[in-house]
């Protein structure tokens, strides 16, 4: 048997032939393999949503109205808030912190903040509040500095929404099941 | 293939003949000479050749079979998977939601008890008495009477002992160790809120059909695989409407009427944000005992609304051009004697009254002569704009006729219908009318689907837009200063008339049973929103000072209500806000203060 140059050619041909069809067939193996895989996922995400819906319903059903009114019966009682209780916008709301201009009468004040027992996180903390020993740590004898309000103060604050008032209090928040 | 087996055949042919023919003759030529022993040992060499091929052509042969069977399981296996993720996380049947994606009907799978007589195969299927089990059963599920469920056990029919159980009591049965109680978990048709807004739902009998509400009106787009992945959305706010139904229920209680009604509708779309008709049933019990309180007393029950209609007659007299002074003096000392008829006042409110303190004080006299003036044609005409003499515009399936005098009006009817007497309709068309009277006079359908604003019907013109800023001064006025001041929320600039209506019974009108009815809108200055609050039969009783009328039990479920829905529909309470009434203010000296 002698090879011929026509002869190596075609066995060249057969072989590159062979192995891009076992390629082709692993490849496809490989495929199908993961198809059924993501099939597999689609089962159990269908199981999870069927799940989610049924504990979403649950939820529903235990914190429906009927309920809350009789929990707001017995142990609330809240009561639609009166007129003088909303404010008409954002800017309303800021001009209740504005400070008090020169000579105004001082506010009347319904309640007051504790200073012994509030510390120095008022405002008076410098005259009343230092009398309160700090906080010290039993492992490293460290003096905590957090009773001094400044943590909470650097916080950053909640994102606002742009919105007008009346608009965010009509808005109903949904749970998304997706 | 045809051209090369001939070819195979040849070859093959004799060496299998030969294979066979010679193998079974080989002890028969054992003794023969060396030569044939040679061409024996070469022929069972040939033949252990031959069985060899075989046996490999065998394997090569189930190998082939399998690597085939294995491509194709590779390349078609998932043919099972045809139902896509989609079709399974369809429902059995679409999702009802509100205005705000709350779901208010859903699928829900649940367990249910079912009685398998079968279970076990031979025997019998009850491995205690059908008596024991059934008193075991009733301990579970008190309900259950224990001789009916004794002849069920016993008749050994399979069929439903209960549906919809809760987990743990399926729990409890299974502990009965009766295989006999199975419980399959099966969808079925469930409402969350429980009995709210029931008369607008609906239910789903067993057989899967939509009865009564909006389940049987969508039944179609919520059963059709296309239609029922989306949900259906309802105009319905299921906040206003679970505080419509607990201020009615209370003010229900407190009169200790016999029902009452109530609609929250929107003036300028027609959309219906609550609808409430009390007493309800729940819905997801509804296979239980048939429920009387199915029947809707605001879109299929007619009343006669009584005062209610003063403001529409002096709406159509100011439209049509008759009464062009509201200080124009009306005689209301004298009852009024038409065609052997009276029309009197509940009590006496003065020797003369103009427009505004008629409508203040309620008078029927100076009502009816308003419309005596304007005459039964055009009054018919503006009912008739307003649909009192057809069916009421809702999705609903259950609508009531009106008690519409045909004909031409004779003139006791034009007033006696002009403070709602001799004509009923349902307090749907009222709140329809209401709605066209404050919004700048355009009556439109009520509607039950939530509307984008292109989808907003154009409606039809009632009353001009002027008649109606008139309207929605007087009808302020009515809650500032007269009968509605019950219903005066501070800070929401709330309109109303009130209608206490006697109902007619054996004998003519009987003057201690009646339906109370307050019909508002908010806030006034700028309309927004009716609120209709109906109670029937109400009783006088310590809660409303002894009184029956609308004034005193009607009004304050308004008056109650509307704090609590107009913030969550955006109307905020401001008391430096109102409706300008000032230009009719001298007109009512005495009562203003």
């Amino acid at each position: 048997m002698n090879l011929t140059r026509d002869r190596v050619r075609s066995i060249g041909w057969a072989f590159v032939l062979t192995v891009c069809a076992a390629l082709t067939a692993a490849l496809t193996l490989r495929v199908n393999a993961v198809r059924s895989e993501v099939y597999k996922s689609e089962d159990r995400i269908v199981a999870l949503q069927h799940e989610i819906g049924f504990l979403e319903t649950e939820f529903q059903t235990r914190a429906n109205q009927q309920q809350l009114k009789a929990l707001n019966d017995v142990e609330f009682g809240y009561t639609a808030p009166r007129a003088e209780q909303y404010i008409e916008g954002e800017r309303q709301l800021a001009a209740l912190g504005k400070p008090a201009g020169p000579g105004a009468p001082k506010p009347v004040r319904f309640a007051a903040a504790d200073l012994a027992a509030d510390g120095a996180a008022s405002d008076g903390g410098t005259a009343g509040g230092t009398r309160i020993m700090k906080m010290v740590s039993p492992i490293t004898g460290i003096i905590s500095d957090t009773a001094s309000g400044k943590v909470q103060a650097d916080k950053p604050e909640a994102a606002s929404v742009k919105a007008d008032l009346s608009s965010r209090l009509a808005r109903i928040e949904m749970p998304e099941a997706e | 293939m045809n051209a090369m087996s001939p070819r195979f055949v040849p070859n093959f042919g004799p060496h299998l003949g030969s294979h066979f023919g010679q193998g079974f003759g080989m002890t028969a030529t054992v003794s023969t000479g060396r030569r044939s022993l040679a061409q024996v040992r070469e022929r069972l060499l040939l033949v252990a050749k031959w069985r060899a091929l075989w046996l490999l052509g065998g394997f090569v042969l189930l190998a082939v079979c399998c690597l085939l069977r294995i491509a194709f399981l590779g390349t078609f296996e998932p043919a099972h998977a045809s139902r896509t993720m989609a079709e399974l996380l369809l429902p059995a049947r679409g999702e009802i939601v509100d205005r705000n994606g709350v779901p208010l009907a859903r699928d829900f799978k649940s367990y249910s008890l079912w009685f398998n007589p079968k279970a076990l195969d031979n025997g019998p299927p009850l491995i205690r008495s059908p008596r024991e089990v059934a008193l075991e059963l009733n301990r579970i599920f008190p309900d259950l009477a224990v001789n009916v469920l004794t002849e069920r056990l016993k008749s050994g029919k399979p069929g439903y002992l209960r549906r919809r159980i809760l987990p743990e009591d399926a729990n409890r049965v299974h502990e009965l160790g009766e295989a006999a109680l199975e419980f399959p978990r099966e969808t079925e048709r469930f409402y969350p809120q429980g009995s709210m807004a029931a008369h607008v739902l609906g239910f789903v009998s067993a057989n899967g059909q939509g009865k009564v509400g909006m389940e049987q009106v969508y039944n179609g787009r919520l059963t059709d695989p296309a239609t029922r992945g989306q949900p259906a959305v309802l105009s319905i706010d299921f906040r206003v409407q679970g505080a419509l139904e607990d201020e009615l229920g209370q003010g229900m209680a407190l009169s200790q009427a016999k029902g009452a009604a109530g609609i929250v509708l929107d003036v300028d779309t027609g959309e219906v944000l609550a609808l409430a008709s009390l007493p309800a049933f729940d819905p997801n019990k509804i296979d239980g005992a048939a429920t009387p309180n199915i029947f809707n007393r605001v879109t299929n029950q007619v009343y006669e609304l009584g005062s209610t209609f003063k403001p529409i007659t002096v709406a159509a007299a100011l439209d049509a051009g008759t009464v062009t002074d509201l200080g124009r003096r009306w005689q209301a000392s004298r009852p009024l004697q038409v065609s052997g008829f009276q029309i009197r006042d509940s009590h006496s409110l003065g020797a003369s009254l103009n427009v505004p303190q008629t409508l203040i004080h309620s008078s029927n006299i100076v009502t009816a002569q308003i419309a005596d003036e304007l005459g039964g044609a055009r009054l018919k005409t503006t009912m008739q704009s307003l649909g009192f003499n057809e069916r009421p515009y809702i999705e609903l399936p259950a609508r009531g006729f009106p008690l519409w005098p045909g004909g031409n009006w004779p003139r006791i009817q034009t007033m006696t219908v002009s403070y709602g007497h001799g004509i009923a309709v349902t307090p749907l068309h009222l709140a329809s009318a209401y709605a066209a009277l404050v919004n700048g006079g355009v009556w439109r359908p009520a509607t039950l689907h939530r509307l984008s604003p292109a989808e907003v019907p154009a409606g039809r013109r009632v009353f001009k837009a002027a008649t109606s800023a008139k309207m929605r001064q007087m009808l302020r006025m009515i809650v500032a200063y007269g009968t509605g001041s019950k219903a005066d929320a501070p800070g929401f600039r709330v309109g109303g008339k009130t209608g206490s209506a006697e109902k007619p019974g054996q004998g003519g009108y009987q003057r201690s049973t009646l339906v109370s009815t307050f019909a508002a809108a908010f806030p006034m200055d700028h309309p927004r929103y009716v609120v209709i609050a109906m109670l029937d039969e109400p009783k006088g009783t310590m809660a409303t000072s002894g009184q029956r009328t609308a004034a005193w039990n009607a009004a304050p479920v308004v008056g109650r209500v509307v704090p609590r829905i107009g913030p969550l529909l955006g109307v905020m309470p401001d008391e430096t806000r109102d409706v300008d009434i000032s230009d009719l203010l001298p007109l009512i000296p005495g009562e203003a203060h």
